[in-house]
């Protein structure tokens, strides 16, 4: 029982970042009913472009010594006569990286957004109007293209990149019980949670969330409506590149980046289909519920079932129900 | 303000659904266009809407302009922002969303426009709207739906309005109120409308022209007072010209005279 709470934890902490994920394949879904198998090469890209920007760029010989470390007089002496490893100081070396973590998430979201209309202007948008079978089968051929050119274009081995927030250890008593976390790992969950609620607010809520969600109901009629189809199919891939971006600046501060990142997607995939493909709800429960079981799953059968047992959760409810927990009965197999 | 000329349309490329239809809507004006089932007037609608390569289909000859602009190259979107507003076949409500946000989805044919949404003018329009407008839209009756529909349009604030059915499936004493408000569109906001109609009936009571059409072509038009009048669209439309001798010989006749208008 002892370290069941701390290992729950864990796992919410994981399976935000999943819901993250998911989200981009849910919105783009949504909209196009597009599955987009290459969202985990999309969140690939995420992760170089937070890498180029936090690190590359303020390394370059061209770029202002405060970019790489920020040291302003009263930072350093502060940092006089503090103990190595106390939480003062963790959060000082955070602060002096934050103008290279602000420019990393801004040039990652930017350069993710063009990437995101890139491919939703000149590869989906043509093929409007054919089966959506054809766009799905393009995101599989956008997979070898993305992680082909991924190669190509980042050679140099990737380094060590700022996390998002200071990353003090944080230890706490919950129920008698100690638990033990990492300010980062905090920081991620509650960024990935606010995203996903913006989002489902934003969609419930606002008038482009209605155009969403009339869009998503039936293509014809939003266009009778005065609905520009076209213009919400490049916002939700926008969504997607850019949910993706943050989501891949987390994975490669917690896992580091290399190719393998884009494999993440497809886990997330198996997720958003036990979710249901269209349901923001039952995708968030589904991405908390495999996020957990892999924790426990660590915890009691160890590291290399963690992999396994989630999934095998994952089939056993597709298999009851095959359009996922909470998803539309008519949705396309795929 | 709507003009169709000699237009062609195909499905796949292989389907021909209508050949050489013109027809044409003066401003202001309630324009029928009668038809049997499959005669392509639904076909016709989505062609001047321009939502018809959403289906696989293509006017591949003729135009049609709306307020003397050709509408081929533009987006379904932009025509209706333009003012040519399409209440589809079957209502075609969005089912999930509540009334309020079926409405506030119809606002945006006013993007562009320097217009508001009149939202309260619908509900004074319809006040059983009012009353349901936090409801999901789904679990209105069929009536409802049809109330909801034409809310849409009025909201849109459309120079002309394509109407596709809109007594499809509703009680006789709905209908009544339907055209009702049709008849009242069209006198208070002056807005021009072009109605697809089966009952023919109804139809012609509203309108000021009417064209009557058979396999992807206009057979026959007129004032709807002359198509009242007409004995072949008495027999075939309104049901009312055969009635009390229904002979065999004039069920010969009727094919007869049935084959000439198909010739």
């Amino acid at each position: 029982m002892g370290q069941l709470l701390q290992f729950t934890i864990n796992g919410l902490m994981a399976g935000a970042i999943y819901a993250l994920i998911a989200v981009g394949i849910v919105s783009v879904f949504k909209a196009t009913r597009v599955v987009n198998f290459a969202h985990g090469y999309l969140i690939m890209f995420g992760a170089y472009f937070y890498f180029t920007f936090a690190v590359l760029v303020p390394q370059a010989a061209w770029a202002p010594d405060w970019l790489a470390s920020w040291q302003p007089g009263w930072m350093m002496d502060m940092r006089e006569g503090l103990p190595m490893f106390s939480p003062l100081a963790a959060v000082l070396d955070w602060l002096a990286n934050v103008p290279r973590i602000l420019l990393g998430l801004a040039g990652a979201l930017l350069c993710n957004a063009a990437l995101g209309l890139v491919i939703e202007r000149t590869l989906m948008r043509p093929l409007m109007g054919q089966s959506v079978f054809a766009m799905i089968m393009l995101t599989v051929g956008l997979i070898s293209i993305l992680s082909g050119s991924a190669q190509l274009i980042w050679t140099s081995d990737a380094e060590f990149v700022p996390s998002l927030a200071p990353n003090t250890p944080i230890r706490f008593a919950l129920f008698g019980q100690t638990i033990f976390l990492f300010g980062a790992d905090l920081a991620n969950m509650v960024i990935a949670l606010l995203i996903f609620a913006g989002i489902v607010l934003m969609v419930r809520y606002t008038k482009s969330g209605i155009a969403i969600r009339a869009t998503a109901e039936d293509q014809s009629t939003a266009y009778s409506m005065g609905i520009s189809v076209p213009k919400v199919f490049s916002r939700a891939w926008v969504l997607a590149s850019t949910t993706g971006a943050v989501a891949g600046a987390i994975l490669a501060t917690r896992n580091g980046i290399s190719p393998a990142l884009g494999l993440f997607g497809f886990s997330v995939l198996a997720i958003v289909l036990m979710g249901g493909l269209d349901s923001y709800l039952g995708v968030f429960l589904a991405a908390m519920i495999v996020g957990v079981l892999e924790a426990l799953t660590q915890w009691q059968l160890g590291g290399e079932w963690a992999g396994i047992v989630p999934y095998v959760a994952v089939l056993v409810v597709i298999l009851i129900r095959p359009h996922g927990l909470f998803g539309a009965k008519e949705i396309e197999r795929i | 303000m709507l003009e169709i000329d000699g237009i062609e349309v195909n499905y796949h490329h292989s389907m021909q659904a209508l050949r050489g239809l013109s027809l044409h809507v003066p401003d202001g004006q309630i324009v029928a266009l009668l038809g049997s089932n499959g005669a392509g007037k639904t076909t016709t609608l989505k062609a001047a809407s321009n939502l018809l390569h959403l289906e696989f289909g293509s006017v591949d000859a003729g135009s049609i302009r709306f307020r003397g602009q050709d509408i081929g190259r533009m987006a379904p979107d932009a025509l209706v922002r333009a003012g040519l507003f399409h209440v589809r076949e079957g209502r075609r409500i969005f089912t999930e969303m509540t009334v309020e946000e079926n409405l506030i989805a119809a606002s945006y044919a006013l993007d562009g426009r320097g217009l508001r949404p009149a939202y309260d003018k619908v509900y004074a329009f319809f006040p059983r709207l009012a009353e349901r407008r936090r409801q999901i839209a789904g679990y209105l009756s069929g009536g409802e739906q049809q109330m909801l529909a034409f809310g849409r349009a009025m909201v849109a604030c459309p120079r002309m309005i394509l109407m596709d059915e809109p007594s499809l499936g509703l009680a006789p004493k709905i209908v009544t109120e339907i055209f009702t408000t049709i008849r009242r569109l069209n006198a208070e906001d002056g807005v021009t409308i072009l109605l697809v109609e089966q009952n023919a009936a109804v139809a012609l009571g509203v309108a000021h022209y009417g064209y009557v059409m058979e396999h992807g072509r206009i057979v026959m038009e007129g004032d709807a007072k002359k198509l009242r009048d007409d004995p072949d669209i008495q027999a075939f439309y309104l049901g009312t010209g055969a009635a009390g001798n229904a002979t065999s010989f004039r069920d010969v006749k009727h094919y007869k005279r049935r084959k000439r208008w198909l010739s």
